[in-house]
């Protein structure tokens, strides 16, 4: 993003209709048209999910024609006409696809719907009877990552239908008054401030005399930080201020299990990407100039990059204090491993790998800080953790709990990536240094290399069966890569340890999930926190072993589910367990044939039914694509 | 809709099926939330809570269950949050806990304000507070000899003084694991879900495509059966990112995906049709009977792809992702390993 203030080039008049209203003001060429909108205009509806073309978040119509606004230099824009999300509305009503929209619970966090939205209007008015395929073209230049599309496109048939009078409008309307809400699709009380734009982000917000802020961040892996000379960065102009962890007034360190990161790197650096200092400046520009005046000194350091070798013993250390590089090992041991494995019919052993995964939540983190006439500290923030956050800035800042004060933005996607507290901490040092509100928005590649990703797993499967499927043993081993620091590794270890070995009855089990450091970036808390990683694992192998046994994987798990009763791996008895009858709903509306898997080929006569879309043919579709890059536009 | 089956045999179909359970709320620790209710003016109400929506659609969520508990409808009511200094603690957004914990919390402090409004009322009209309904907007004695509105009601009660208030704590007794043999009951609610994946492999370049997901979960009690759906469908597509195509790389400690050109999520063109299904196994042990939806929707998706594609092409993937050259070598090795049989029983 680039600031629209303390412009240093040469400015120009920029003459164009936004909205309907005429502007005409001098501007800085170097602007894209999103940062015009939205920093100039405060048309703050059109939003920057990454800055290169590739999510579509920012699109607005140039000339009715759909266009990425962050690709568009504001010179481009000269003498046309833009409609952003904010100019949908007609006659302050609700343009019927918006209607649509929250009809169908089309939107979840809101981030990506404005430039949604813009794509789904450009496809109606393209092809006012697009069919669902030909939408689903239509929107593959715009990413949500929330919704899985599904809704999306049943927003926009909607709309379509409507529009051509195939149905009534009342369709779009919310049922009537009902006794109970319980088990009512009512419509989401926060859609129209998603669908028309208006639900400011942190990103979004701004305040009277606020700085911009920018990170220094690691260009290392592992290194020593032998010297950091802010002076020269501090002696700009427009530089307020500059802060490192020796601006900490209190205890340092954050984490969800463990206090094991600085707010700023102190002593050395554990991962590319880690916060080393930061500027807080009159605008953007000057803040990234200071960046480039920042010398810091790193004496590099061996570096680990994989779990099985960071636990052999010699290795390397990240954290001094845990010098086998062992973050947390979850145990769990029931029956007799070793006997029933011997008794087993079959004992079949296989491993499984699963990758490290970006939450890559549309809203890139942002947060805005000031201090509120009585001295309290404010932070808002997309944080998802505002309690947590809360307690541990007032012991790293020092201050009263009650002086903190965490306000949870709107939150443009989380999946638990927005659980750490990677940022917070350096605003609030930056407001407490300069006494004035302190605005960080992350582009996309900071928030890329410098937050939590979903643990890679590395499982060792061993399962020993009877004859007749009945599971004897499992044993079940897990190294996970934790990164440079815990974050929320020791959770993700326990829930992985817990469920692993999934919803089966099994007598005798072991299960060992080891989370270990290394100089990778952290791995964190994200959506099913090391079940889905486990439980990959388990349902992969229920399979392998379905095959030699021959069965039905169907049936292998039947006969094994957990039941009313039973007790579960860690021998928690329980009173209520609906597996079975998830399970044959799940076969019971897919309709599914049971067999041996891969024996059947084309003769299954389960395959191709409804509820399949059809498969994508490259090149099947021939329409015009109206949407044209910024360099042809003008 | 229908999807035939293509002819050329080089697009090869095949189906999988996995199961997958989660425990609700934090693990193996005790887990609480506070909220905060008032029956307000115009028989509205405001619900104050710590933390809410990041996009699941709890807002709206709690609305219906302060509706439901107070008689009004989920537009009456305003929910203030998410401000550590001016609302009550209800914890983190995270570990399928919202609709679980903070649905329990408003739930308990919207009956202690109705409470209090009974009081008055069953005072005022001299009857038991048994014998008074909330519904509908509606204030009304059960035989319906008297029914005012809940606009009126709630000036009544000001009227003697009173504001009809409650707060509530949900409490979720859970204990830690035993350190050495893991043992301990880490949550009392359960969820469990299973899914049916079809996928159509293309033998030549190693492709897959997820073409249909049929997704049943049990959520407890579904509030709003809409907002389960959206995400089980989200779920199952992050799952699907996952399944084949997303990959965070790192050389040496370097990233090298550090955008979203490099980094591939999926697009509207690469997503299944999602077919939901909801079972309602209602908690016993919590006032609601809710559960939670968030994070199971996407632990069954992975392994039903993966055991699609070996029931399509006969290959297992054992690491993540699936993607075109992985499936491509595995059908290779195959192919090795079926001609080399061949070649030592024709020498036989
Ligand atoms: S495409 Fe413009 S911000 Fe992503
Ligand atoms: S609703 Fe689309 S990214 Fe969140």
């Amino acid at each position: 993003m680039i600031s629209n203030q303390g412009l240093t080039m040469a400015s120009f008049e920029i003459q164009m209709t936004v909205n309907g209203r005429e502007v005409r003001q001098p501007v800085s060429p170097h602007l894209r048209l999103l940062d015009f909108l939205r920093e100039e205009l405060h048309w703050t509806g059109s939003k920057e999910g990454c800055g290169a073309g590739e999510c579509g978040s920012c699109s607005v119509f140039v000339d009715g024609v759909l266009m990425k606004s962050c690709l568009m230099p504001v010179a481009k824009a000269q003498h046309t006409e833009i409609e952003t999300i904010e100019g949908l509305e007609e006659q302050g009503k609700l343009s019927v696809l918006q209607q649509a929209f929250q009809k169908m619970g089309a939107s979840q966090c809101g981030y990506c719907i404005p430039g949604m939205m813009m794509a789904a209007t450009a496809a109606l008015k393209t092809n006012p009877h697009a069919d669902r395929e030909e939408i689903k073209e239509r929107l593959g230049g715009n990413i949500c990552r929330c919704t899985g599309y599904q809704k999306i496109f049943d927003a926009t048939e909607l709309a379509r239908d409507v529009m051509n009078d195939k149905l009534p409008t009342k369709t779009l309307e919310e049922e009537t008054e009902q006794e109970s809400y319980i088990g009512s699709s009512s419509f989401r009380l926060d859609t129209s401030g998603k669908v028309t734009g208006a639900l400011k982000y942190a990103g979004d917000m701004v305040m009277p005399q606020m700085l911009h802020m920018q990170v220094l961040r690691s260009p290392f892996p592992h290194a020593e930080i032998l010297e950091i000379d802010t002076s020269d960065a501090e002696a700009m102009s427009g530089v307020e201020a500059v802060v490192t962890c020796i601006d900490v007034p209190g205890i340092d360190g954050f984490g969800v299990f463990k206090d094991d990161q600085p707010v700023l790197a102190r002593d050395k650096v554990r991962y590319v990407g880690e916060a080393v200092a930061a500027v807080a400046a009159e605008d953007l520009i000057t803040a990234k100039d200071a960046l480039k005046r920042i010398k810091v000194q790193y004496k590099q350091l061996p570096v680990l990059t994989k779990p099985e070798e960071a636990i052999k013993t010699g290795a390397a250390i990240v954290h001094d204090d845990v010098p086998d590089n062992i973050v947390m090992h979850i145990p769990i041991r029931k029956g007799n491993v070793e006997k029933a494995m011997i008794e087993s019919d079959y004992v079949i052993e296989e491993s499984y790998y699963t990758q490290p995964v970006e939450h890559a939540y549309l809203e890139p983190e942002a947060g805005l800080a000031y201090l509120d006439s009585d001295g309290t500290l404010v932070i808002q923030s997309p944080s998802q953790n505002i309690t947590h956050h809360r307690h541990k800035l007032a012991k790293i800042l020092d201050m009263p709990v009650n002086k903190v004060r965490m306000i949870m933005s709107a939150v443009g996607g989380g999946f638990g990536g927005k659980e750490d507290m990677h940022y917070q901490g350096i605003l609030a040092l930056a407001v407490l240094k300069c006494r004035r509100p302190v605005r960080y928005v992350f582009t996309r590649e900071e928030s890329i290399i410098a937050s939590a990703k979903r643990h890679p797993f590395s499982i060792n499967y061993q399962l020993g069966l009877n004859r007749d499927g009945l599971i004897q043993a499992s044993r079940i081993h897990m190294l996970s890569d934790a990164g440079a620091y815990n974050c929320s590794t020791e959770g993700v270890m326990r829930k992985a340890a817990i469920l692993g070995a999934g919803p089966y009855a099994i007598e005798n089990l072991m299960v060992d999930a080891i989370g270990v450091y290394t100089n990778n970036t952290p791995n964190g808390a994200m959506r099913t926190f090391g079940a889905m990683q486990s439980q990959f694992a388990t349902e992969c192998h229920l399979d392998l072993c379905a095959e030699t046994l021959k069965m039905d994987p169907v049936e292998l798990r039947r006969i094994n589910f957990l039941r009313q009763g039973d007790e579960t791996h860690t021998r928690q008895k329980l009173e209520s367990v609906s597996m079975l009858e998830v399970f044959d709903s799940a076969l019971d509306i897919s309709q599914w044939e049971s067999g041996i898997s891969n024996s059947r080929g084309a003769t299954r006569s389960d395959l191709g039914l409804s509820g399949n879309r059809p498969p994508c043919t490259l090149g099947a579709r021939q329409f015009q694509h109206e949407t044209v890059s910024a360099g042809q536009s003008a | 809709m229908n999807a035939p089956l293509r002819k050329y045999s080089r697009h090869k179909r095949g189906r999988g099926v996995a199961a997958a359970w989660y425990g609700i709320a934090r693990t193996a620790t005790i887990d609480r939330a506070g909220a905060w209710a008032e029956l307000d003016d115009g028989g509205t109400a405001k619900i104050i809570t710590g933390v809410t929506e990041i996009g699941e659609g709890i807002l709206t969520v709690l609305a219906q269950i302060a509706a439901d508990e107070l008689g009004i409808r989920p537009q009456d009511v305003t929910i203030g949050d998410n401000d550590t200094a001016r609302s009550p603690e209800a914890a983190h957004a995270g570990a399928t806990r919202q609709t679980y914990m903070i649905g329990n919390a408003v739930a308990l402090a919207c009956r202690e304000a109705r409470k209090r409004l009974v009081k008055e009322l069953a005072h005022e009209w001299e009857i038991a507070e048994d014998d008074i309904n909330c519904s509908n907007r509606m204030v009304s004695t059960v035989d319906k000899s008297r029914c005012i509105t809940m606009s009126e009601a709630v000036d009544i009660c000001k009227n003697k003084g009173v504001v009809p208030v409650g707060s509530g704590s949900f409490t979720a007794n859970h204990t830690g694991l035993d350190p050495e043999d893991g043992s301990g009951s880490p949550w009392q609610a359960y969820v469990y879900g299973a899914q049916v994946a079809e996928v159509e492999v293309d033998t030549e370049t190693g492709e897959v495509q997820v073409l249909g997901v049929w997704a049943s979960h049990d959520v407890g009690r579904a509030v709003n059966p809409q907002g389960v759906e959206g995400q089980i469908e989200g779920g199952v597509v992050m799952a699907v990112g996952q399944t084949l195509m997303e990959d965070y790389k790192q050389a040496d400690g370097y990233p090298s995906t550090m955008n979203l050109a490099k980094y591939i999520l999926p697009t509207s063109l690469d997503v299944p049709q999602v077919t939901s299904a909801i079972v309602e196994d209602p908690d016993p042990l919590s006032p609601l009977g809710v559960k939670g939806i968030g994070e199971p929707s996407m632990i069954p998706t992975a392994p039903a792809i993966i055991n699609a594609i070996y029931d399509a092409v006969g290959v297992r993937i054992h690491s993540l992702p699936a993607t075109p050259e992985k499936v491509l070598a595995a059908l290779r090795d195959k192919q090795k390993s079926a001609d080399s049989e061949e070649m030592q029983a024709q020498s036989f």
